[in-house]
């Protein structure tokens, strides 16, 4: 079950193949790789933090360096309390599969995400559920994303790992998969079992 | 077609050859005025008896202490809190259909401290009904001013001090807080209405709401304020021409009547700021003044008074009403935290800066606004005649 304490954020914009979250507290964000989730009843879409930025609310209003005169860094947030009103952290997710009633699906959801919608941060039972089948390795490798394909893949991978049991043995299948996925490509395959 | 820059580079050349030859007499002219406010053989109570015995066709203060008096600042406390409220607005448009107008008060409350928070908010309050759009006479009817254009701005003033009331009702007794305003405390710009505006902007508003901050400083350590960024009064300078006139009492009407030559035109052009700027040290308060707008008489017992604040380069104007004024610890405080303010904001008091930024309505909202309003009214299928002037300046043709 989800519980407020796993909710990290909020959707305010979305796509087919992605879904862009505002955290709720500034540089509170899911890990690179994780595993997040948001509801459009009946269905649950979940998807994989692959991108994540911190600036400022307004698109006019850029931050200025504030510490010459500080001695820590946490100073400058406590001689200008406002600036925890006035940043955000955002971050972006790939959409790699969905669930609706008991079953799951390592595909694309029929409809977006819903704006305003909350997002979770998926526990290791659920962490371990979903990654029972590398299906959605495929999604991953097939997007173009701001962040190399690598990076991403072995971020993921890293993350769930830590939800199973033996996390050298789901590394192993997990690399198995992507021989496959990856047969041309032995470069980026090297690249990813590099930063396993 | 947009502004021809080319026709009006010549008569910006023009313009500033002429501030250019000036400089050297208004630098004499300062460094006159400097002398006749350091000159200590000055006696005050003889001066304030000049001033109060004089009738000048300009607007002279009054005097608290020494006129070339300055104070450093004292140290801020450990915990406090500053609250601002600022405003903006959207004027009736007589070219709509809708008659209304929508002022939005931003506000903020930043606490400094061993627990900092900020809390930044914006209050949009429309105004359509008859009572809003027009202030009537009470007891005449038929009588009415028009709430739009300069008496919006002064609602909008009327509302700050509202809202900046409320912030500080907020905050818990035994606090110690710094209220802000942006702008001046006096709401001269009523000097031009008939008195019943004066009577309900005024006396049944802004200072009910000054009355309300006063009422709540009984238990809390609250200051109120307004803040004048690079002022152009000339009030202190004006104290000089008075000190150095040769008439007693002075009389500019009956001594110096058009096109006769003033001993007090020595010190012309000469404004409170640049005085200000050589006398004080960065950080440093002058003398308090009281300030000698004819609306002050309704303020009673929150009667404006002012100092000059020096801030790094700048020269600022700080208003306060008589009962911060008199009481020295609030008045040291209003020192030392709208200093303190104006550090932390790079020049500018940040409260006052975030207040604005949340009241903020730019031209693309405004358009928005009146979209809104009128696609909500074709959706109740209500007739929305524009004039012709307002659809040919949105339709810009060939």
């Amino acid at each position: 079950m989800t519980e407020l304490k796993d909710r990290v954020g909020e959707v305010i914009e979305a796509s087919t193949t992605d879904f862009v979250a505002q955290a709720y507290e500034l540089y509170q964000l899911p890990p690179l790789g994780s595993l997040v989730k948001t509801r459009d009843e009946p269905v649950e879409l979940y998807g994989i933090v692959y991108h994540a930025t911190t600036g400022s609310l307004e698109p006019g209003r850029r931050p200025i360096a504030r510490g010459r005169d500080e001695v820590a860094e946490e100073e400058i947030y406590r001689s200008s309390p406002q600036l925890l009103k006035l940043l955000k952290s955002e971050f972006s997710a790939l959409v790699v599969g969905h669930r609706e009633g008991d079953k799951l699906y390592h595909y694309l959801p029929p409809k977006p995400a819903r704006i305003h919608g909350f997002v979770y941060q998926c526990r290791p039972e659920e962490v371990r559920e979903f990654s029972q089948s590398f299906d959605f390795l495929n999604i991953l490798v097939n997007t173009r994303l701001p962040v190399s394909m690598e990076e991403v893949v072995a971020a993921v991978l890293r993350q769930m790992s830590q939800a199973h049991e033996d996390p050298h043995a789901f590394l192993v299948a997990a690399g198995k998969e992507l021989a496959i996925l990856l047969s041309g490509q032995f470069s980026q395959l090297k690249a990813i079992l590099g930063r396993l | 077609m947009s502004l021809d820059l080319a026709k009006v580079a010549a008569q910006v050349g023009r313009m500033v050859t002429r501030l250019k030859d000036s400089r050297q007499e208004r630098q004499e002219r300062l460094q006159h005025a400097l002398g006749v406010l350091g000159d200590e053989a000055f006696d005050l109570g003889a001066l304030k008896e000049k001033i109060a015995a004089s009738k000048t066709t300009w607007l002279v203060a009054g005097l608290v202490d020494r006129l070339a008096a300055r104070y450093q600042a004292s140290p801020t406390p450990a915990e406090f809190s500053v609250l601002a409220a600022d405003g903006s607005h959207i004027d009736v448009d007589r070219h709509r259909s809708t008659r209304c107008y929508l002022i939005n008060i931003g506000s903020v409350i930043l606490r400094y401290g061993a627990e900092p928070d900020a809390i930044l908010e914006s209050f949009p309050q429309l105004y359509s009904d008859d009572e809003d759009l027009v202030i009537a006479h009470p007891g005449a009817k038929g009588r009415e001013q028009p709430v739009e254009g300069a008496l919006l701005g002064i609602k909008r003033a009327v509302e700050e001090c509202r809202h900046l009331a409320q912030l500080a009702a907020t905050q818990p007794p035994d606090s110690t807080s710094l209220a802000l305003l942006d702008g001046s405390l006096i709401l001269w710009g009523l000097e031009a209405y008939p008195e019943f505006v004066t009577e309900a902007l005024l006396d049944r508003g802004f200072i009910r709401y000054l009355e309300e901050a006063k009422r709540l400083s009984s238990d809390r350590r609250l200051a109120l304020a307004s803040y004048i960024s690079f002022p152009r009064s000339t009030d202190v300078v004006n104290v000089l021409r008075v000190a150095i006139c040769p008439y007693q009492p002075a009389d500019c009407d009956r001594n110096c009547p058009p096109g006769k030559a003033r001993e007090c035109d020595a010190l012309a052009g000469v404004q409170d700021r640049e005085l200000f700027l050589n006398l004080l040290e960065p950080g440093e308060r002058s003398a308090l003044f009281i300030s000698p707008s004819k609306i002050v008489k309704h303020y009673g017992e929150h009667q404006v008074y002012f100092f000059y604040l020096r801030v790094d380069d700048e020269i600022a104007r700080v208003e306060v009403p008589r009962w911060v004024a008199e009481d020295k610890d609030l008045l040291e405080l209003t020192h030392a935290l709208v200093l303190d303010q104006c550090r932390r904001g790079h020049g500018y008091p940040v409260a006052l800066t975030e207040a604005h930024e949340q009241a903020v309505v730019t031209a693309a909202d405004k358009e928005e606004f009146w979209q809104l309003v009128e696609s909500l009214c074709l959706e109740e299928k209500l007739p929305i005649p524009t004039s012709a002037k307002s659809f040919s300046k949105r339709m810009r043709w060939v």
